[in-house]
């Protein structure tokens, strides 16, 4: 008996330092093996597959810009221009400055049929530079910012030469366009209510009802403005101010919320 | 476990390498130097000198100083420096010492003498002009004032004088910004940084901050200079950063008016026969060479022509050399160097001619000249190149020719072509294992963030409180030690044989415990000064400043390690001090 409960102890102490993680070690592989066999499938054209396989991946919890730059090219292989541009959008918010991506972005943009061409708001002027960055990018940046200015700080506190002083205005100035910045891509992403258009074609009505006045249509890969949603429809604001409702079913917002 | 000890073990042998190395790497190229911070003082100003040993930190002793017999000699301690520059030690040492002007004239300072290893190394002489103070009315000016003087005051059209602007001051001062008066045909051409040094003034020190203009007039009349100004920001101490940055509405601005001055400015004598004079004004020189003097036919040797000098050196002309018989002549742009200094703008003008000969013989490269107006002499001087001569040797034929095309001997290359599009598609899919297991991000998240940019701030408040704590310990500490400033004098006097040396020391020491100052070395006039500020009557003041001046005079008269008798005396002055105190 005392022998089992040694054992048994033992076992307890073995499971508090090593706990199982019940799952996880396996997880990771299989999230690999469908993306390896949603790339296959893309490889032989079986592109049905793919997007199953790639969403399966998304399900798992996997966030990242390639793996939604490869879903999008299989929605544009399938000829749903709309997801396409929906998820090379989604795409653009973590790898940015990949060439392949904004090459396929414009690429799909041209073949959209509304020509709205969305005008560059005062944020995107001021801080031009936010567009070809992450916010985590720049958050980095920012910390690292922080860091020196607290440092300076701190060593000017005890030893006074004339170079801290020129070094801290330098990274005071940093320092603050690195806040501003960060405060900025941060409001930008948070505010961001850009939804696209899935459907081939899609009425858009003067209420939230279906036999509301339709006032202009709208096709597939359009980007609108969701501006707030209403028992299943979605009050939406075009780059030239017009404004109308959609069903829900018929948009998607980039930045799901 | 392994790794650390051998790391350690690196440490002690580079330690080790350092220690042993540097005095016998050191030693190898011992130099001695002697430096003043200016050329020309006042007799109410102190010069800074510094007497650097390089190549070693180990001397026998101080320097022995040569030609400071009749100057009041305060030595400021000692510093020094190793430095390892590409695997090279450099270590030095420097002897900083304060010269009290006494007598006006020109004097040579040093040599410096110094032993190392049983050896002795003479630095160099330097020469130093000791003028009369300016001449004041004898009130005092206040803790801040700007004085303007002019070099010469009568000059002539081009020439140039120095505009010296002094700020005077006994208070700290920032953000300062200069006004200069703002005449028709008056130039001001800064030259080099301001500087900064210790001066007098009535008896007072005061920090001195030294701006030079080179002024040059283009027309002649007599200028009435109005007074430039200074204005600047009075720092008042204190604050939650107690940071100049933070600090910024915490002054109180002022502003400081130089005196007004007047400038003649003649007009230049009739050029008559200077002919080429191009409104040069100064001292300058000119020479030439020619370089290779023997070539090939078809090759080129360079001309070159310098002119250097001090006055309106950008006034030098474009020379031109003339049509050479049998010589292709190229010239090169000329290029002009500025270098103004203390005394005014200087510089050089470099022209360059290719000179490429068609064929063989001896060929005579004629004079240029230049003239110009002597500011020295008060006349046009002409100066002249010498005349070269340039050998010419038959050339080699012609040259081959390049391949391709006959008439150009431009090489023809493929004929370029606009790049077609042929077909349009989207890019293929990234299939990078290491590109998709990177973790993407949208929002930042979890207590690492918060933390990152907390941290810093709370460091450095952390870092800020410890500090106000430590400052106000500290001024407990020097409370503390002004108080018992007198008792420990005495304390120390009690010891028997004591000498000058000594009683400068408790001298010292009695004024920075009883102030709460750091001074490593102070002169008799420093220590009035300072007990004047603290309260003490001009009696004791006076009192002290002989003391004082005569223990120095005992020390640099090498009487400093006999025992002292006025001791009591000191003693006594000590005690009616600490009591006039406040």
């Amino acid at each position: 008996m005392k022998g089992i409960i040694a054992l048994m102890t033992g076992f307890g102490l073995i499971c508090a330092l090593f706990p199982i993680r019940g799952g996880m070690a396996a997880e990771p592989n299989t999230i690999e093996e469908y993306f390896f066999k949603a790339n296959q499938a893309y490889g032989e054209g079986r592109f049905q597959e793919a997007i199953s396989d790639y969403h399966r991946v998304i399900e798992n919890g996997q966030r990242n810009g390639h793996l939604y730059y490869n879903l999008a090219n299989a929605y544009f292989r399938e000829k749903d221009l709309g997801r396409a541009v929906l998820f090379y959008e989604r795409a653009r918010l973590f790898i940015p400055r990949d060439g392949d991506l904004n090459f396929n972005l414009r690429y799909a943009l041209e073949q959209t049929r509304d020509a709205l061409a969305e005008p560059q708001d005062f944020l995107g002027q001021t801080f031009f530079w936010l567009n070809g960055l992450t916010l985590e990018e720049v958050m980095r940046v920012f910390i690292a910012l922080n860091i020196l200015f607290w440092g300076v700080l701190v060593l000017r506190l005890f030893v006074r030469p004339e170079w801290t002083y020129y070094t801290f205005l330098l990274i005071f100035v940093l320092w603050l366009i690195g806040g501003l910045s960060f405060g900025a891509k941060w409001y930008q992403i948070e505010t961001d209510n850009r939804c696209v258009i899935l459907p081939a074609e899609v009425a858009v009505h003067a209420g939230p009802q279906e036999g509301d006045t339709v006032l202009f249509k709208l096709h597939q890969g359009a980007m609108v403005h969701g501006e707030r949603a209403e028992d299943g429809w979605t009050l939406v604001r075009l780059p030239d101010k017009k404004r109308g409702w959609l069903e829900n079913t018929a948009i998607e917002r980039i930045i799901p919320r | 476990m392994r790794m650390s000890v051998l790391f350690r073990q690196r440490h002690m042998m580079l330690l080790l390498f350092f220690f042993f190395w540097v005095p016998t790497a050191a030693n190898a190229d011992v130099s001695v130097t002697l430096k003043l911070d200016r050329s020309e003082a006042t007799l109410a100003d102190t010069v800074g000198m510094v007497v650097s040993v390089t190549g070693t930190q180990q001397t026998s002793g101080p320097p022995t100083l040569q030609g400071v017999e009749l100057f009041h000699v305060t030595s400021g301690g000692t510093s020094s420096r190793v430095e390892v520059i590409n695997g090279n030690v450099n270590a030095s040492l420097d002897y900083t010492y304060t010269l009290q002007t006494q007598h006006t004239g020109a004097f040579k300072v040093g040599p410096a003498l110094v032993t190392v290893a049983g050896k002795t190394y003479a630095s160099n002489t330097v020469r130093l002009l000791v003028t009369k103070p300016a001449q004041t009315d004898g009130t005092d000016r206040g803790p801040l004032f700007l004085t303007a003087e002019l070099t010469k005051k009568n000059i002539v059209v081009e020439e140039q004088t120095v505009y010296i602007l002094k700020l005077h001051r006994r208070v700290n001062v920032r953000e300062l910004s200069l006004t200069l008066p703002e005449m028709e045909y008056l130039t001001f051409t800064r030259l080099g940084n301001p500087r900064k040094y210790r001066s007098g003034h009535n008896g007072r020190p005061y920090e001195v901050l030294e701006v030079r203009y080179a002024l040059v007039p283009s027309k002649e009349g007599v200028y009435a200079l109005e007074p430039a100004r200074m204005n600047m920001t009075l720092l008042q101490s204190g604050g939650l950063f107690d940071d100049s940055f933070f600090s910024l509405g915490r002054g109180k601005p002022v502003g400081v008016a130089s005196e007004s001055l007047e400038l003649a400015v003649s007009p230049l004598p009739e050029a008559g026969g200077a002919a080429g004079f191009s409104g040069l004004v100064g001292q300058f020189e000119m020479a030439s060479t020619l370089q290779p003097p023997e070539v090939k036919a078809g090759e080129s040797s360079t001309l070159t022509v310098r002119v250097k000098g001090r006055g309106n050196i950008n006034l030098v002309p474009d020379m031109n050399l003339p049509a050479l018989d049998r010589i292709k002549v190229y010239a090169d742009q000329p290029l002009l160097e500025v270098q103004p200094d203390d005394e005014g703008i200087a510089g050089e003008k470099t022209m360059k001619w290719a000179l490429v000969p068609e064929k063989e013989g001896r060929m005579e490269i004629p004079s240029l000249v230049l003239t110009f107006f002597d500011t020295d002499t008060r006349t046009y001087r002409t100066l002249k190149t010498p005349f070269h001569e340039l050998s010419v040797l038959p050339g080699e034929g012609t040259t081959d020719k390049a391949e391709g095309d006959g008439e150009t001997g431009m090489v023809s290359g493929t004929e370029k072509e606009e790049v077609a599009q042929i077909g349009r598609d989207i890019l293929p899919v990234h299939t990078a294992m290491k590109d998709f297991l990177k973790p993407n991000r949208l929002r930042p998240q979890g207590w690492a963030f918060w933390a990152l940019l907390l941290i810093p701030c709370l460091v450095y408040l952390g870092a800020f409180g410890l500090q106000r704590l430590r400052r106000q310990a500290f001024v407990a500490r020097t409370e503390s030690r002004a108080k018992r400033a007198a008792k420990d004098f005495r304390k120390k006097c009690r010891r028997e044989d004591l000498s000058s040396s000594d009683l400068i020391l408790f001298i010292r020491d009695y004024i920075n415990d009883r102030f709460g100052l750091s001074l490593g070395a102070l002169t008799p006039d420093e220590a009035a000064e300072i007990l004047e500020t603290g309260g003490a009557t001009e009696d004791s003041v006076e009192k002290m400043r002989e003391v004082l001046q005569k223990l120095e005079d005992a020390v640099y008269t090498g009487n400093g390690l006999r025992p002292c008798e006025d001791e009591g005396e000191i003693g006594g002055l000590i005690l009616r001090l600490d009591k006039e105190i406040r």
